[in-house]
């Protein structure tokens, strides 16, 4: 109620009010998303890269994809960490706002999956609230939760890499957030098969 | 920047035609791909589905290309990692004529055919490749040979008779036509065709064919008297002669012949009848290739030169096997052709390795075990085999070892290639403790048939299923000897043996359900070799060995042979061989369905009439186990 009061006189950008007209709508568009961040804290910790794919009946688009390296130097800098890890990536590199509001237009009313997709989707919006956005609207699945629907278990948390084992994905080369993304998305794939989900 | 794109354009790049494009053109395709997932058995599409926008590429898994012909879906083609299929919205515009369907869980890359197509038009290179698998129906043997060749033709069709093979296959002609010359009088000709018992005669000049008279001149210009017998030959011949060249395919002889309407051609040495003659091709010899004749499989593995001409000629076995099978031919039958062209691959392979590595050094005897020496072997299963050589001087012996363990190692490699595996027990000739002298040899056995059970022993019970491949035939008589010497009276071996022998899990629960793997990989299948087959293969053995009965090591003619030899008990042994088959066939479609060993079947996938033929199969087993029970005496090693 008072975030509602909060946010009575507030404007928003430009790509977060067009964000918010896509869902009129209904969308059919599933976004695969996996991010790569400093830590577990949402207060303090940042996002280093974002990958993601979109599935749209029943196949991944290879070519609609969004994926990015944040160019963090201020937390860095903070934190007196070297920034190699941002010069070495091969992924295009961003600063957090332009990298928020490129994903922002690239999401749209799709849904979004991934694995601890809770945490990711925590984090976007703790990004978004630097920008002065809302949160995000998005419905979400995660593959964790489907797993354990498929084989009713509640009391157990998979992670990605005994997913990916369970349903033989090719998990040899450990890659950033985009190839993380690319074997959410075929367990997602076969998750989304084997629950019926249409 | 697309880094995924990225590396599934570097999977793309290793195969046709994705390897004539450059890097950037590669990467484009990639980013307008499409990922799909298929669960087992999911379609991609059916037979007069619309077409779509895009065709194919297999990313993993095994995807099977049919169609149905008589009612029946028959298998066209496997398409394995990287193999491009759905061509077809390239070149027509009518509806699929094949089925697309996933063998196991399967990975697809869809390209959009918009997104190819400028390529294709750009780059004649890859547009003519394209257009050749179209426009030939080359889904066999070429496929196989060539690796490169990853591309699936679009208008396969399955006449039932017609293997494809006949588009490569070379033809086997008469190389000694009978020649004569034009002023030859027509009795002394026909007389001459009656004796060499050839329907034609080539008539020359200079050695360059002239014309050609065959039985059909014969009787409708000489039997009809519009010729008088004693006409020179130049009268009644058919000319021009129809020559092609020495290497014609089946499929370009046949076509020369209907269009042409002669029923022989005559074989120069370029081709054109300005040449000297090589051979004379009738219809017959199209009819004997056409048959897919194993005697042509076996002139071709004795000519071949190279592990790949094996290889290619067992792929060309397996349709056989696999046609054979979908015709209804009895397995019997199946397995005497098929086991004598694997006998003949294994021959020349060690006969290759001969030839590249000199004539060996002493007199030795190569041999096969388990189910190559059974000829049992449909499948591409696993080899087992060992060398024994003539006892030679001690200072000479290492030097000789290191020959035979070199001839062994290439030999086996050469099998290896053909697609034979490697015994997962090592009982390879290659391993220096099963590649010894005869007098090592005869001891081994000794060794383990007076002290079976023994350890360190490494007693395989295949070991006492051997058969002689390559070399001296009295090394084996020599073993012969030994063994059977040792069999009579032993009940220690036997104890050992059938204990061996029942000690294999049973197929059936009490509750006569399916016992099938609990886990691993095979998970809820059913093990048909350990569960089934084996202890058939062991009971069978023992009890030849019991009954002192040589030289048979089938399985199947084992328990015929039994049925003869102890006919108080002739029923059980004959549900045994009969049972056997069955097993057999179950195992041999399982593996020629997922090309693998078979050895794991999926009792889902059977229909319920299957299932209850093959838990009829099982049953014939209890009463070959109590008969072992009843005869020997198990109380050693139990």
């Amino acid at each position: 109620m008072l975030d509602w009061l909060k946010t009575m006189n507030k404007v928003y950008p430009d790509f977060w009010k067009n964000y918010l007209s896509t869902f009129n709508k209904k969308s059919k568009r599933f976004v695969l998303l996996s991010i790569e961040t400093t830590g577990d804290s949402v207060q303090s910790d940042v996002i280093l890269t974002i990958g993601a794919f979109s599935v749209i009946d029943d196949s991944i688009h290879i070519g609609d994809n969004f994926e990015t390296v944040l160019m963090q130097y201020k937390f860095f800098h903070d934190n007196k960490l070297p920034f190699d890890f941002i010069v070495d990536s091969k992924l295009k590199k961003m600063g957090e706002p332009d990298a928020m509001k490129g994903f922002i237009d690239y999401l749209g009313n799709a849904i979004l999956v991934g694995h601890n997709i809770n945490f990711s989707v925590a984090m976007l919006n703790a990004a978004l609230e630097r920008l002065e956005c809302g949160s995000l609207k998005n419905e979400a699945l995660d593959v964790n939760i489907m797993h354990q629907k498929l084989i009713e278990v509640t009391d157990q948390d998979f992670t990605l890499d005994e997913l990916l084992k369970v349903y033989k994905i090719p998990n040899e080369i450990k890659g950033s957030s985009p190839d993380a993304a690319y074997r959410t998305a075929l367990l997602f794939l076969k998750l989304k098969s084997r629950l019926g989900i249409k | 920047m697309n880094s995924i794109a990225v590396q599934i354009a570097d999977f793309l790049k290793e195969y046709t035609p994705f390897n004539r494009l450059t890097t950037d053109e590669i990467l484009e395709i990639a980013v307008s791909i499409r990922v799909i997932n298929l669960e087992k058995n999911k379609t991609v599409f059916s037979i007069n589905d619309s077409l779509h926008d895009s065709f194919y590429v297999v990313a993993s898994g095994l995807i099977n290309l049919t169609v149905i012909a008589e009612a029946e879906e028959t298998i066209l083609t496997k398409c394995h990692e990287g193999t491009i299929f759905g061509l077809r919205p390239f070149f027509a515009k009518n509806n699929y004529m094949m089925n697309a369907k996933a063998r196991e869980e399967s990975v697809v890359y869809a390209i959009p055919i918009a997104v190819f197509r400028p390529f294709v038009a750009s780059n004649s290179d890859v547009l003519n490749l394209l257009l050749e698998n179209f426009a030939v129906d080359k889904r066999n043997a070429n496929d196989k040979e060539n690796f490169e060749n990853n591309l699936i033709s679009e208008n396969s069709f399955f006449t039932g008779q017609q293997s494809g093979m006949q588009f490569f296959q070379n033809l086997s002609f008469n190389t000694h036509p009978l020649i004569t010359t034009g002023n030859t009088v027509i009795k002394e000709i026909a007389q001459l065709m009656a004796e060499m018992k050839v329907n034609n005669a080539l008539i020359c000049e200079k050695n360059i064919p002239v014309g050609i008279v065959t039985d059909t001149d014969m009787s409708s210009k000489i039997a009809t008297g519009r010729f008088p017998i004693t006409d020179t030959v130049d009268a009644i011949m058919s000319y021009p002669v129809i020559t092609v060249s020495e290497n014609v395919s089946l499929a370009e002889a046949q076509l020369l012949m209907l269009k042409n309407n002669v029923t022989h051609l005559c074989v120069t040495t370029d081709g054109s009848d300005k040449t000297e003659i090589k051979g004379v091709i009738s219809e017959h010899d199209l009819i004997l290739a056409q048959a897919n004749n194993p005697g042509v499989l076996i002139k071709e593995i004795k000519r071949s030169q190279k592990a790949s001409e094996l290889k290619q000629i067992r792929s060309r076995l397996g349709d056989i096997i696999q046609s054979s099978i979908q015709k209804n031919i009895p397995l019997t039958h199946i397995s005497n052709i098929a086991s004598e062209v694997n006998f003949a691959i294994l021959k020349r392979a060690v006969e290759q390795s001969i030839l590249e590595l000199g004539s060996p050094p002493a007199r030795f005897a190569w041999f096969s075990i388990g189910s190559q020496a059974r000829k049992e072997q449909l499948l591409l299963t696993d080899q087992d085999n060992f060398l024994v050589f003539e006892d030679v001087a001690p200072e000479k012996y290492k030097e000789i070892k290191d020959y035979f363990i070199e001839l062994a190692t290439k030999a086996i490699a050469k099998l290896e290639k053909t697609g034979y595996t490697m015994c997962p027990d090592g009982h390879v000739a290659s391993n220096i403790i099963w590649c010894k002298s005869v007098s090592d040899w005869l001891k081994q056995f000794d060794s383990w048939m007076k002290n079976p059970g023994e350890k360190n022993n490494n007693l395989s019970s295949i070991f006492f299923d051997y058969e002689i491949i390559f070399g001296d035939q009295k090394i084996e008589d020599a073993l012969n000897t030994v063994v059977f010497e040792n069999v009579v009276g032993n009940t220690l071996l036997f104890d050992f043996l059938g204990n061996d022998a029942l000690r294999k899990n049973s197929p059936l629960s009490f509750f006569k359900k399916f016992l099938v793997e609990e886990e691993g990989p095979h998970k809820d299948k059913f093990d048909i070799k350990t569960r089934a087959l084996l202890p058939l293969i062991d009971g069978a053995r023992m009890f030849t060995m019991s009954y002192g009965i040589k030289g048979i090591n089938n399985t199947y003619v084992r328990f015929k042979q039994l049925a003869i030899t102890d006919s108080k008990h002739a029923e059980i042994y004959l549900d045994c061989a009969d049972a056997y088959l069955t097993l057999t066939k179950f195992r041999t479609l399982e593996g020629i369905k997922n090309d693998d060993t078979g050895q794991y079947i999926n009792i889902e996938e059977l229909s319920k009439i299957d299932r209850e033929k093959l838990k009829n199969a099982l049953a014939p087993m209890k009463e070959l186990e109590d008969l072992i029970k009843n005869k020997f005496q198990l109380t050693q090693f139990s």
